[in-house]
This record gives structure tokens, C-alpha cells and sequence, in this order.
């Protein structure tokens, strides 16, 4: 980061930020990314308090920066300010938790029949919103009991990759591991799944950068191993990606203990749709897809368009003979991980939605496919689609003619 | 690393890099467009004007380029009118007329026309326009010509909290997406329009809007409106972007954003593929030939070796020799006169290198 001390002079205030931010077409007060980014900043070098509020609208979808026509990291520097803001006491304990879904996972998955039951009761969620300031109108992921687990190795060292399930899959969603595993295991990949737990995004985006810089280590130390040993690290949510990719966003960068290995597993780490893409290139992906006629409609995460690699899922679900895949680019959900269950920011998270929404509608799918787990949930929540990963429909594609 | 394989790969999303693919794609390559945000023609109004048309005049395929151009704006719904042989004047927002020879076919409309009365809307709070400052200047101007327009100054006032202070990308995107939004400025700049014969206000119809909207606002207006193109980021200049953008994506051209191109693979003089500085490891994109149009800001991937283009548009080094011949340079690096600049020059090269790379591909086809 110390690198970006030059970017801020590359802002040239086009404003071209300010075109694409989320928060800003639809909030008349929201300040914009021009301002509360690089404008701002310089004053917060200059050691001048710009106390604002306004960051914590920030969703850290990136779109800012990838606009920039100078690379000028805006939505980093609105990160900064997130991590120095002082919050009121409720907001700051609910941003505490919200920092911490890898904790929360733990404790729930004891008994994670008992949780789910008392996450969805009515006066729970009440309470929650009186106490925590977390809005009612929202569902929690249920938990599941966390036994995603590496399947036996029998294959040779270079096809072995290492499955980095990032908390949701691992508390909520191992079901969706093993698809993953299984998507892996029909092109001759073994992956064993790391014993990782979060990846920091969640801490960054609540501005707890202790606790994201704590996470970070604590995955490098899990990773490194593998990595020297020059195994790919594959990620099937695209924040767990996007954070693994740019150094764990780069709060290691001053770490000189822990600043090389997570470079290396930048440079190891690919989106599971990426790795795929790139094995179908090689003709070494297996194709043996069964015709289907699904009708789709994908979604694009932020957080995948943030990693720069295209649109390998868009691509790889065209693969599967009979099937039709519309891409939506409607912009963000509005979701941003824990963002959206905010009761402050409920209407705000909603209001981006809308057009997602709207071109889901029009779309008309059978499903919509979109490989970020709070995309889904958004999507559900905001139409009544069902919202799936990419991964279960191509893995299934495999076994259509034993369902037909 | 990730390979992606493409016909024509172009860098570059400014006017030069967007032509280029178009032209590209209309003889049927595979294209992909790598940028890192919009071109600075989105600064802009989106004209040609006069000066650049005659600067560029002893262009054998100047009337081929612009033609092409004008087509591939119909299609994308942000037609151009003019002809490159007449210069015509339009006012600009710091109260002066400027000599214009193509222009979006709906900034026409504020084209002086004998002792046609306009009136210069502008919205309270908005910053970057002044109505009382142009509409005083252009009253002067137009009696310097005698032409007989006058302009007087109106201001309206949108009830809903705009922000503080109002821009024009504000109400651009109200405009898109709130239709009872709408109808407010509609009636709004209806009251205003009355007892004119037209009204001119600050660039702000729609970030996405084609002409056929605006022209549908204007009926229900009953009065032909013009918008002014503003300060950066200028709306006009945004939405030829945002529908160019938006109709080669939909002609199949593969969009590669937010990513700069590091390096252009060049082997034994031929240009293989491009690397695309994505975060963690780089994307590669593998390609039968390519269109330099990075502007000259950003840095170029051809390094401190390029030292411009020859007349088929392959790059150069100091020495003169070729550095690939599947490599094709557009918009402003492919001309070391800054004088020289302007979307007229971009639109040109930008056709030129396309044409040339889709070529390549076609020769190989053939043999």
C-alpha cells in the first residue's frame, strides 16, 4: 500500500468513479467514491480527522477501480478510512460479529439444528434488530454441520490442488465443497480442502483490519506449505478469490514475515471457473456433458469481475450442449456480504437490487446462476428466483442422462 | 495461468480502440476490447468538428471512416447527422458557437436558425452550468453574426432533494431510472419552455438514453430541447461510450475491463498475445493480431523501443524497422503531433487498424 502513495496524485477527478458507483445512484446524500476516496485522503495524510459516517456506506464492490482510467485504487483508500472510523457502541458490537463469520461459524455449527431454529424464530430476529441493529426482513444462511472433508488421495502429485472453502461454504455450505471436489475430481484434479477458515473480506469490509490482518496470517501459515510445494489454490466463492489474488488486500504488504508467501499465493490461487477454463483450453477439461435445456441467467459477482479473468462461468456453462445462458450485467446485487443485513443500510442494499432485479424479471429464468453466496441470497430474497452456484449445474450436466 | 484465444484482440476503449473493434467484428472476428475505463472523448461533446475534418482531409478513407463511424452509432441508438464538407455552429456551455461538422443527432437541435428565440434552462443548485452567463454571451455572439437568435436565461427548481450540490450525473441517473423523476423535469422544463421555440439545458438526459427516448421526451414536450454538454464527466460524451460499449458487447465482442495490458508478446515479428496485469497472476489473451489505441497518457506496453507508427499502422522502432506485423496502432499513439488530435483523427486510425487486423486473420483464412 505504501506503493499508492503516488496513486493519489494520478486522480485526475474525472469523476469517472462517481459514474459507476452503486451507492451513489441511488443515495442523494452519498458523497461518492471521488470524494470520500482520493479527495479525502489527502486531508487523512495531512493528519486532518474527516470523520464521516458516509465510508460505511462504502460496499467495496470495486467498480470505482476498475473504472479508473489511472488505476488509482479508490475504494483501498475508502477501506482505510472504514478501519479508522469510530462507530457508535451497538453498530461497532454488531461490525465486531459481522468481522467475524469464521467465530460465528464455530459457535453455531456445534449444534446447528438448535442455531438454525433459533435464527429464524420471529422474536430472535426482533431482538436482534432492537439490540444488534441487524434487520428483520432478512433470513440467515442455515448452518450445517461442518464435515466438508479432503476425499482419499490416490492420484499423482501434479494433479493434486488445494480447495480453499472460505467460511461459508465450510460452515453453510458443505454440500457445495463437495461439488466442488467432484467438479475437480471428473477432470483427473484431486483437491484436498485446506484447513483454512475465513478470508478476511468480511473483517475488511466491517473495518476490523486487526482481525483481517490476524485471518491473513493465519491462512498463510495454512497455505504455505502447499504453495512451495507449487500446488494451485482454488477458490469457488468470488471474495474468497478476489481476497486471496490481491495479497489478502494487501494488509500484509508491510509484514515482512508473512509479505513473500502471500504474493505466492496470489500468484497460486484461481477461480475454480478459471482453472477450468483454462484445463478446457489445454483440451484436458472433460466435456462429457449431457444435453439439457435449462434456461439461465448469470450473474456476475463484483468480486469476479474484480479478479480481472473474464467470464470463465459464462463460458464454461455455454458448454453444456442444449443450454441457454443469458448474461444479466445489471450492475451489483447490493448485497456486499454483511452490508445488507445492516438495518441502516437494508433500503440502500435494496434499492441497488433493483436493477438486477428488474432484468432477472425480464429475463424470465428457469435459475439464476451466480457463483457469490450473498448474491444468491440477495436474489432470493429480492425476486423469487432460485439462485444456485454455477459449479451444481455443471456438475450435474455430467450426470443429466442418469436423471432423463 | 488462463488463456483466452481470440482473432483480434484491441486495448483501448476510447473512440480509436471502440471503432477498431467494431470494425473488427463486422468482418466477423472474434474481438475482445481490454481497457481500463472509458476513453477521455467521454470528457467531450462527441463532435467532429470542421477543423479536424479539414486537417484530416487528404485521407483517402476519411468520407469510409466516418461513414462507418455514423453507421456503427445508428446501430448502437446514438446516431450522428452532419456531412464532413459543411461546417455548421453550435453553442457550447461557456456561451460560444463552434464550428461542427458531425455531431449526435440530438444536439442538433440547438443549431442557431434565424431569429429562432431559445431558452437556456439551467436547474438550481447545479453546479458547472451558468444559464445567465450563456444565455448573455450567446445573445451577443448571435448579434455579432445578425442572425437574429436571442437566448434568455431560466432556471427550475426540482422539488426532491437532489444532493448538494446537484450534478448532472445526479439527475442523468434519475433520469434513467425514475420515471416519476421524469415527469417532474418534463413538466418542469415545460413551464419554462413556454413562449420559446426551443430550449437548451445542461447535458443530463440519461446516461444510457438512445435517441429514440430522448426524442419521445421531446414530443411529450412539444418543444425541441438540446442539452449543452457539461464539465467531466459529460453526459453526452458518457452515453456514446456507455452504447457503443454496450452494442459490441452485444455483437459479440468479449469486454476484458478494469486491467491494464503489461505486456504485448512479440515473437520473431509477430505479435502472439497480450498479458493483462490481473491481480495475483496475469491473464493471457492469445491473439492473431492486435490493436495498440492506449491513448498516451497510460504507459505504452511496447515500452521506450516504439517510436511510432508506419502507413499500414504497424509499430516502429527507432531504427525503423517493424516490431510486428500483426500489430496495429490506433488514436493518438499512432500521431506524435498533439495538434494533430481530435476524435476525427482517433476515428480514422481506429478504422484503419481494425481493418487491418481483421486482415490478417482473413489472409490466413484464404490461404
Amino acid at each position: 500500500m505504501r506503493l499508492d502513495d503516488f496513486a493519489i496524485d494520478n486522480c485526475l477527478k474525472c469523476s469517472l468513479c462517481n459514474t459507476v458507483c452503486p451507492v451513489l445512484a441511488v443515495h442523494t446524500r452519498y458523497p461518492g467514491p471521488k470524494r470520500l476516496g482520493p479527495e479525502l485522503e489527502r486531508l487523512r495524510r495531512e493528519g486532518i480527522s474527516t470523520d464521516t459516517e458516509w465510508v460505511e456506506y462504502c460496499l467495496g464492490c470495486h467498480r470505482c477501480d476498475l473504472v479508473c482510467p489511472h488505476q488509482v485504487n479508490v475504494s483501498e483508500m475508502i477501506a482505510r478510512a472504514k478501519a479508522e472510523n469510530r462507530k457508535p457502541l451497538i453498530r461497532g458490537l454488531r461490525d465486531w460479529w459481522f468481522a467475524r463469520p469464521g467465530l460465528l461459524g464455530r459457535l453455531t455449527t456445534i449444534l446447528p439444528t438448535l442455531s438454525n431454529f433459533a435464527l429464524s424464530l420471529k422474536p430472535a430476529r426482533f431482538l436482534m434488530s432492537k439490540l444488534m441493529q441487524i434487520t428483520p426482513q432478512r433470513k440467515f444462511p442455515s448452518y450445517a454441520r461442518p464435515n466438508l472433508r479432503s476425499p482419499m488421495m490416490t492420484g499423482k502429485e501434479s494433479q493434486r490442488v488445494v480447495f480453499f472453502p472460505g467460511c461459508f461454504i465450510r460452515n453453510n455450505r458443505p454440500d457445495l465443497g463437495r461439488v466442488v471436489i467432484g467438479l475437480l475430481e471428473r477432470s483427473g484434479l484431486a483437491a484436498e480442502v485446506a484447513s483454512t477458515e475465513c478470508c478476511g473480506v468480511p473483517a475488511m469490509a466491517n473495518g476490523a483490519a486487526a482481525e483481517a490482518r490476524a485471518v491473513a496470517r493465519a491462512n498463510v501459515r495454512a497455505l504455505a506449505q502447499q504453495v512451495d510445494a507449487g500446488l494451485r489454490i482454488v477458490t469457488a466463492c468470488s471474495s474468497c478469490g478476489h481476497m486471496l489474488k490481491t495479497g489478502f488486500g494487501g494488509v500484509l504488504e508491510d509484514d515482512k514475515e508473512f509479505a513473500g508467501t502471500a504474493q505466492k499465493i496470489a500468484s497460486r490461487t484461481f477461480d475454480l471457473a478459471e482453472l477450468l477454463r483454462s484445463l478446457s483450453d489445454a483440451g484436458k477439461l472433460n466435456v462429457n456433458f449431457q444435453p439439457t435445456s435449462l434456461r439461465l441467467a448469470y450473474h456476475a459477482p463484483c468480486h469476479q469481475k474484480s479478479q480481472g479473468i473474464g467470464r470463465p462461468w459464462y463460458h464454461l456453462l455455454r458448454m453444456i450442449p442444449g443450454v441457454s445462458v443469458e448474461d444479466l450485467d445489471a450492475g451489483c446485487c447490493g448485497m456486499s456480504g454483511t452490508y445488507g443485513f445492516k438495518q441502516e443500510k437494508y433500503a440502500v442494499s435494496m434499492e441497488i437490487g433493483k436493477e438486477l432485479f428488474a432484468s432477472i424479471s425480464a429475463a424470465q429464468p428457469q435459475m439464476v446462476v451466480t457463483e457469490c453466496a450473498t448474491c444468491q441470497m440477495q436474489i432470493e430474497h429480492g425476486t423469487t428466483f432460485k439462485a444456485v452456484h454455477p459449479a451444481e449445474i455443471l456438475l450435474q450436466a455430467y450426470d443429466e442422462r442418469r436423471c432423463g | 495461468m488462463g488463456t483466452d484465444r481470440y482473432d483480434v484482440v484491441v486495448v483501448g476503449a476510447g473512440l480509436s480502440g471502440l471503432v477498431a473493434a467494431g470494425a473488427a467484428a463486422h468482418r466477423k472476428q472474434k474481438v475482445a476490447l481490454v481497457a481500463t475505463g472509458p476513453g477521455s472523448f467521454v470528457n467531450g461533446t462527441g463532435w467532429l468538428k470542421a477543423q479536424e475534418i479539414l486537417r484530416a482531409s487528404e485521407a483517402p478513407d476519411l468520407r469510409e471512416a466516418i461513414a462507418f463511424f455514423c453507421e456503427l452509432a445508428r446501430l448502437a441508438g446514438c446516431p450522428f447527422a452532419g456531412d464532413i464538407s459543411t461546417a455548421r455552429s453550435l453553442p457550447a456551455v461557456l456561451g460560444d458557437f463552434q464550428s461542427v461538422a458531425l455531431a449526435p443527432l440530438t444536439l442538433w437541435n440547438a443549431e442557431p436558425r434565424d431569429g429562432v428565440s431559445s431558452a437556456i434552462v439551467g436547474v438550481r443548485g447545479l453546479s458547472c452550468f451558468d444559464e445567465n452567463f450563456m444565455a448573455e454571451r450567446l445573445t451577443e455572439r448571435a448579434r455579432l453574426m445578425s442572425s437574429g437568435c436571442t437566448y434568455t436565461a431560466r432556471q427550475i427548481c426540482l422539488s426532491r432533494d437532489m444532493g448538494v450540490p446537484v450534478t448532472t450525473l445526479r439527475i442523468a441517473q434519475c433520469f434513467d431510472c425514475d420515471p416519476v423523476f421524469r415527469a417532474e423535469l418534463l413538466y418542469a422544463l415545460w413551464a419554462a419552455a413556454s413562449g420559446f421555440k426551443r430550449i437548451l439545458v445542461p447535458g443530463m438526459l440519461g446516461l444510457n438514453s438512445s435517441a429514440e427516448q430522448i426524442a419521445e421526451f421531446e414530443r411529450e414536450l412539444g418543444c425541441p430541447v438540446c442539452e449543452i454538454p457539461t464539465l467531466p464527466p459529460s453526459i453526452p460524451g458518457l452515453r456514446i461510450f456507455h452504447r457503443l460499449e454496450s452494442y459490441l458487447h452485444q455483437s459479440g465482442v468479449e469486454l476484458y475491463r478494469g486491467f491494464p495490458v503489461e505486456q504485448v508478446e512479440i515473437h520473431d515479428g509477430l505479435c502472439t498475445g497480450l498479458r493483462v496485469g490481473s491481480p495475483g497472476h496475469p491473464l493471457h489473451l492469445c491473439c492473431q493480431s492486435a490493436v495498440l489505441a492506449t491513448g498516451r497518457r497510460s504507459a505504452s506496453p511496447l515500452g521506450e523501443e516504439y517510436a511510432g507508427c508506419d502507413q499500414q499502422m504497424r509499430p516502429l522502432t527507432s531504427t525503423g524497422s517493424v516490431m510486428a506485423r500483426n500489430l496495429f496502432i490506433a488514436g493518438p499513439l499512432s500521431n506524435s503531433d498533439v495538434e494533430n488530435h481530435g476524435n476525427v483523427l482517433h476515428i480514422l486510425t481506429g478504422y484503419r487498424a481494425g481493418n487491418l487486423a481483421a486482415s490478417i486473420r482473413e489472409n490466413h483464412a484464404a490461404r
